[in-house]
């Protein structure tokens, strides 16, 4: 058994050769990946490297990338991070003084991307990040972008609006996982809760890895708050949760500020998940979504066997962006990249979008896209309001 | 071969010219790759060393994080000067190890073993849960001084070379013959009036202190540390290295961690790949070549010498 | 009054899996004398086997829930004892009481083998149907029938494991060789052979946790990692290769999450829980149970 599968990365590596030799023509521009393709957290580093992929395609099937009269084909390689910031960086290393990427077009984990920082800040390599928290951002990280919407963004639309939901909202839990994304989110929203006028009646952390939720759940049905906030809990482990609650019988106001997946939400909750508000998840194959996800939503459940959610759909963000910066700069030169990235103007997977959060982090470098919050319904995200950011308002009207 | 002066001599030109190649060589990625295989090869032969004793010693990579941390919490938080950081690392790691040592080593075998395993994951628990010095995030910015950061590689390379040489020169000393007899038979060794306990404890600390300096070696090469870089896994990893290049010879971990760290760079980017990769090499090595590389090339040699008479 | 009943049926649910899941681990701990790392992936093989058999047998052959999921669970745990069987034949054989050798051979299937899960089944979580909807109420604490169900199976299956032990001649050969396999062997035991049976037997133990377990989690492809390391703690506080100190280090174990991640947090539990096996294994070294060596 163990002969084929080893056999295959030399299959792999074989035919990368041939690729590379038939494409020789054009010239490439190679776009680095860095991101768990194993253990607990794969499902996200294989998603965000599927999206890359297609819009790699995407954009060369239009022609590719052109800058100072040379066309430039993407190509996307990808490295394992294992969650580790000595992992992060050797692939750092990797890709920049081996591979010579000049362009990182997604990344996951603080710890490994802080650990790629010290290398990409210096080398002057443009790094875009899915990872949360103010650590990573401001202005003596300029090479770095966030691809996607952190809690800075998300936390007051989406709080005020499930406020306005509920009014009388007088007690809340907050459950986080004990890892770099809970630590990172946990002070914001205990205190964003305060200034909302919900008092906070607990914030436990769990391991990651925990197989056996009913613990928690006797605690929170004891406990008995109007509300329930997991945070950056993954949604297998809040639909454990959730699933002891019903059995308990606490059934209150449930909010999953970093909710991505309601899929899988759902499958290990059932019925439980109903009313579930999530604040990262967007419904890709809904109504509301582009043309664009629906496309790539429904290429990632053929290809993933699960949807894509708005971790791996940020790749494809990252790389528009990239194309853009790259056509307007007329030149693959990062720092001349880097230089037009905080203002340039594209089409996202979610329509016009740019970049901003000048106020939040005092260096425009956060991507712009809407803030959309979603509920279970009848096992279904069903989107309830999208807020633009004033900026991207700004933007979009300009 | 290697048991000779020669073979010594011969080991000692490949560490000059690591160092020579760290200081020289002008792409980064290259020198960093030295320092990563040099870097293994002291988790793997501090493994090894104390797998003289018998005891598997999963705590390896504990005392690796806590040399690493050691560095980066007087570099960072406390901003003490860099050949300080430096020198308290396996200072740290040692002190550490024999607490751990003297408190554990009435223990053997598999009860070592998961012992071993458990201090590893309540050390790493406990950076998780400590926010003074990062939590989950850990800890960023370790950074050479200026002056020392272009030939940070070279050092690193010379330093972690010399632990090796230093780890081999017990081996072949009294007092690893000492460590090797426990391993066979510690009633004999006690049954002549030697404190077997202390021995043992001693062998820990050596090892924990050298895998504490390569950690805090790690801490300014990396730049940036964070609790799951010193996960149970990183020992186990380093129990691959000494299984494939084999556990006969010190060299055999020197060999072996070469070898995979290379191979492992040659294969990463084939993403979920990797991991059956290292399990399948693991695997048919210990299974088709149980001595390792050091084994099959002494049965090389045999051949040849036979032969040749 | 009603809160300590649902913490002590929490305890009871939990400690139900870490059970099955730990009496595997000892005993191929006992006959072997080997540390098996991989012995999370037979109970992941079995589960991810469940979510696959469970939609096939009720959407292509149209039989009711309840018989796709008998079908899914026979077919799983013949599949994990060939899995088994391969892994002892062409690893296992060659490796018997080498501690290191047998640890790292472990590791490297596990890496193989968790590799292969998720090259199959990709990393996204995967769920069947529960076969038991509903909630009951017992004293006062609620739990679901499905859990109620598996506390049950567990149950029995862990008395018959105890009956085989104690009352056939497989059991005498099991315990014989666990004792003293030199001994045993002088007897005319064929150690080869009862060392594949306790191995055998230790995999369908997970496997059974595995099936149990797959209508009330997710599945994902490093499930069974996750209880393993449990397992780990519970062999220990139960003495290396007891039966006895399985079951009752499981129940511990669980009494010990269910009361700390009540009254402190969970992660304070896990931090505990890891103290406290260190501190076991410097009082009494042999655990609860284990046989002074």
């Amino acid at each position: 058994m163990y002969t084929t599968n080893w056999l295959r990365p030399l299959g792999a590596a074989a035919l990368t050769l041939l690729l590379a030799q038939a494409g020789a023509a054009q010239e490439t521009l190679k776009l680095g990946i860095s991101a768990p393709l194993s253990g607990a957290a794969a499902t996200w580093g294989l998603g965000m490297e599927w999206a890359a992929e297609q819009a790699a395609e995407r954009v060369n099937a239009e022609g590719g990338v052109t800058a100072n009269g040379k066309t430039y084909m993407f190509d996307i390689v990808s490295y394992d991070n294992k969650y580790s910031a000595t992992e992060g960086a050797r692939n750092a290393q990797t890709m920049l003084n081996r591979d010579g990427i000049d362009f990182i077009a997604g990344t996951i984990g603080t710890a490994p991307v802080r650990a790629m920082q010290a290398l990409t800040e210096r080398k002057g390599v443009i790094l875009f990040t899915t990872a949360w928290g103010k650590s990573v951002k401001g202005p003596e990280f300029p090479f770095t972008f966030t691809q996607m919407n952190t809690p800075f963004e998300i936390l007051v639309p989406f709080y005020n609006f499930i406020k306005e939901q509920h009014p009388d909202l007088k007690t809340a839990v907050l459950i986080s996982p004990n890892d770099a994304t809970g630590q990172e989110l946990e002070p914001v929203a205990v205190e964003t809760w305060k200034s909302l006028g919900v008092e906070m009646l607990a914030s436990d952390w769990y391991e990651r890895g925990t197989t056996e939720f009913q613990p928690i759940a006797t605690k929170i049905a004891t406990l008995n708050p109007d509300l329930v906030d997991f945070s950056a809990a993954p949604p297998t482990d809040v639909g454990s949760i959730l699933k002891e609650l019903d059995v308990l019988g606490w059934n209150g106001v449930k909010v999953m500020s970093a909710g991505t997946s309601v899929d899988a939400l759902t499958a290990v909750a059932g019925e439980a998940a109903e009313g579930a508000y999530l604040g990262a998840s967007a419904d890709f194959s809904g109504e509301t979504a582009t043309e664009v996800q629906k496309e790539l939503n429904a290429g990632a459940r053929e290809a993933l066997g699960e949807p894509l959610n708005g971790i791996t759909i940020s790749s494809y963000d990252a790389i528009m962006a990239l194309r853009a910066a790259i056509e307007e700069a007329d030149s693959i030169d990062p720092a001349k990249v880097q230089a037009v990235l905080s203002s340039v103007r594209f089409e996202s997977s979610y329509g016009p979008s740019g970049f901003g959060g000048e106020a939040t982090y005092d260096y425009p470098q956060q991507l712009l896209i809407p803030v959309i919050v979603t509920r279970v319904e009848n096992g279904k995200a069903v989107e309830l309001t999208r807020s633009n950011p004033a900026e991207l308002e700004a933007l979009i009207n300009d | 071969m290697w048991n000779r002066l020669p073979g010594v001599w011969i080991c000692v030109a490949i560490a000059i010219a690591s160092v020579l190649f760290a200081l020289l060589a002008t792409n980064a990625y290259y020198t960093s790759l030295v320092v990563w295989v040099l870097t293994n090869a002291v988790l793997a032969s501090a493994l090894r060393f104390v797998l003289q004793i018998g005891e598997l010693n999963i705590a390896t990579a504990a005392f690796f994080g806590i040399g690493a941390y050691t560095t980066a919490i007087t570099a960072v938080l406390l901003g003490w000067p860099f050949w300080l950081t430096l020198l308290l690392a396996p200072l740290v790691a040692g002190a550490l190890s024999a607490l751990f040592g003297w408190v554990t080593l009435r223990t053997k075998g598999p009860y070592f073993l998961l012992v071993s395993f458990a201090v590893t994951e309540v050390v790493r628990l406990i950076y998780t849960q400590t926010n003074a010095i990062g939590g989950n995030s850990g800890l960023v910015g370790m950074f050479p001084p200026m002056a020392i950061d272009a030939y940070y590689p070279a050092l690193a390379v010379a330093l972690l070379a010399a632990t090796l040489f230093a780890l081999y020169g017990v081996e072949r000393s009294d007092l690893g013959r000492l460590f090797k007899a426990i391993e066979n038979n510690d009633a004999i060794p006690r049954s002549v009036g030697l404190n077997v306990v202390l021995l043992k404890v001693l062998c820990v600390v050596i090892a924990g202190s050298a895998v504490g300096l390569a950690g805090g070696l790690h801490a300014y090469a990396n730049n940036v540390i964070a609790p799951s870089d010193f996960t149970f896994f990183v020992a186990i990893l380093a129990l691959a290295y000494v299984k494939i290049g084999g556990e006969g010879h010190a060299l055999g971990p020197v060999l072996g961690a070469a070898l995979l760290t290379l191979v492992g760079q040659w294969v990463a980017g084939i993403s979920a790949w990797e991991n059956i990769f290292y399990g399948a090499v693991i695997v048919v090595t210990l299974l088709v070549f149980p001595g390792g590389l050091v084994g099959l090339a002494a049965r090389a040699r045999g051949l040849v010498t036979r032969s040749a008479r | 009054m009603e809160l300590f009943v649902q913490l002590l049926a929490n305890t009871l649910q939990i400690g139900a899996v870490y059970v099955l899941f730990a009496l595997g681990l000892t005993l191929i701990f006992g006959v072997m004398k080997i540390v098996n790392f991989a012995h999370g992936a037979f109970f992941t093989a079995a589960a991810l086997i469940v979510t696959s058999v469970v939609p096939f047998a009720t959407v292509e052959l149209g039989v009711p829930l309840w018989a796709g999921y008998l079908l899914a669970a026979i077919v799983a745990i013949v599949v994990v004892l060939c899995l088994g069987a391969l892994v002892y034949s062409i690893g296992f054989q060659h490796v018997l009481k080498d501690l290191n050798g047998s640890f790292i051979l472990s590791i490297g299937l596990l890496l193989i083998l968790n590799g292969a899960y998720l090259a199959i089944y990709g990393g996204a979580p995967r769920t069947v149907p529960q076969v038991l909807p509903g909630t009951v109420s017992i004293f006062g604490a609620a739990l679901t029938a499905q859990r109620l169900a598996l506390v049950i199976v567990a149950a029995v299956v862990t008395g018959g494991l105890y009956l085989l032990i104690e009352r056939t001649r497989l059991g005498l050969a099991l315990r014989a060789v666990a004792m003293d396999q030199e001994a045993a062997m002088l007897q005319g035991m064929p150690f080869n052979r009862v060392a594949l049976y306790g191995f055998l037997i230790g995999a369908a133990l997970a496997a059974c946790a595995g099936v149990l377990m797959a209508p009330i989690n997710a599945v994902t492809p490093v499930s069974g990692d996750e209880f393993l390391i449990k397992a780990f703690i519970i062999i220990i506080i139960g003495g290396l290769g007891s039966v006895t100190g399985a079951i009752i280090g499981g129940l511990f174990i669980a009494l010990i999450e269910s009361m700390g991640g009540y009254f402190f947090d969970p992660s304070t539990a896990t931090l505990a829980m890891f103290i406290l096996v260190i501190a076991f294994l410097l009082v009494r070294p042999q655990g609860i149970l284990g046989n002074v060596e």
